[in-house]
């Protein structure tokens, strides 16, 4: 399975963390050295690498812009056909598969991927379940300790239980930490 | 989802998926936060009343994920009532082990009182006697907060208040809850 990249929306429909990993022709998911977040995401514009779909040269912020803009008219043409409890999981095309999850909160959750994937939604849930909310696992949490040297390495809090991350994630701001980076690789890893 | 297998869910999220700390901790921690608000506010208990709920506001806010994390709800309530049934038997009990009777609807189903048996924030609690705080203070206030910021980001706002605690010598602790509204998904912003 390639993994292609991941996007974060919150419910004022800004995204709060773009993630893009190189399209190589391995198998494994190689990560750009330097993580795309969307703090960053306007500055290093140019230096990222083209859409993996269509070989067209798309900034990732406008790349989010367009998936943002997909999975909004998706989900409220669903909601309409269907009802409020229905909701799309994922679509693909000849060239790749988007994989869709919205929390109750309304964060959305979509990950790009190759045409091959089997349905992510649980690994989407897991991600916000396990590193969104907090690191549920010790495992991941020994990997770290190993990558960085953390003083803290018992501190189970990411994004939502960090005390010094604000509710509302504006720019991206508090999504956009260490912890939080290493989570997604490890995670994105696993789920090959 | 019935009733029955909600008050399934919070006993089986209380007993394998919350860490749990000593009862008369948080006790007496709360206890001190609202003896410190009153000192510091000079006795002005409506002023104290106001800072509890915000406090409160701003844990429900970010409470909710950690809630919706643990519980591993994905549909939306169909219903206030139910929306209350999920309050009482999953929220309350998940994060402090009680489950509050909820009575008292309206006939229109937008209001309806939680009733509080048990109150693990007052044991131990007198209010002070200064002829005030009797009439004024709502000691609990904070959870009124709690459930007006988690209900927001489920997109409801509401109205939560004490009318009555047993810590003034009422008969029960009753919390009023009123629906305003139901808030509607943002829209994206339009930036051509």
């Amino acid at each position: 399975m390639v993994v292609y990249s991941f996007f974060i929306f919150d419910r004022h429909c800004e995204c709060i963390y773009i993630r893009q990993w190189l399209n190589t022709a391995s198998s494994a998911a190689q990560p750009l050295s330097r993580p795309v977040t969307a703090s960053s995401a306007a500055t290093v514009a140019t230096s990222v690498a083209e859409k993996p779909t269509s070989g067209s040269r798309l900034s990732i912020a406008e790349q989010a812009k367009l998936v943002f803009g997909v999975i909004f008219s998706l989900r409220n043409m669903v909601k309409k056909l269907c009802g409020p409890e229905d909701s799309f999981l994922c679509y693909r095309t000849g060239h790749y598969k988007l994989h869709y999850y919205e929390t109750l909160s309304s964060l959305r959750f979509v990950m790009l991927t190759d045409i091959r994937t089997e349905s992510l939604k649980s690994s989407l849930h897991q991600i916000y379940v396990n590193l969104y909310v907090e690191y549920g696992k010790a495992d991941i949490r020994a990997q770290h300790a190993k990558h960085v040297q953390l003083k803290f390495t018992k501190m189970s809090v990411v994004v939502v239980k960090n005390p010094l991350s604000p509710v509302e994630h504006a720019g991206g701001e508090g999504v956009n930490n260490e912890l939080f980076e290493l989570g997604i690789d490890s995670f994105v890893r696993t789920i090959d | 989802m019935s009733s029955t297998s909600r008050a399934r869910l919070g006993e089986e999220v209380w007993k394998l998926r919350t860490d749990k700390i000593n009862a008369e901790l948080v006790t007496l921690t709360y206890g001190s936060v609202v003896a410190q608000l009153c000192k510091d506010l000079d006795g002005d208990y409506a002023e104290v009343n106001k800072q509890l709920d915000k406090m409160g506001y701003n844990i429900g806010l970010r409470l909710i994920e950690d809630f919706l994390a643990k519980s591993n709800m994905q549909q939306k309530c169909a219903n206030f009532r139910d929306t209350a049934d999920v309050i009482s038997k999953v929220g309350f009990k998940m994060f402090l082990n009680i489950t509050p009777t909820i009575a008292n609807w309206s006939s229109d189903n937008k209001q309806f009182s939680l009733l509080f048996d048990e109150n693990p924030l007052a044991d131990f609690v007198e209010l002070p006697d200064d002829g005030k705080a009797q009439s004024e203070l709502w000691y609990s206030n904070m959870l009124c907060g709690v459930i007006r910021g988690a209900l927001e980001m489920v997109q409801m706002s509401v109205d939560a208040h004490f009318v009555s605690d047993v810590l003034r010598g009422n008969d029960t602790t009753e919390m009023r809850i009123n629906l305003i509204r139901y808030i509607e998904d943002e829209m994206p912003q339009d930036d051509e």
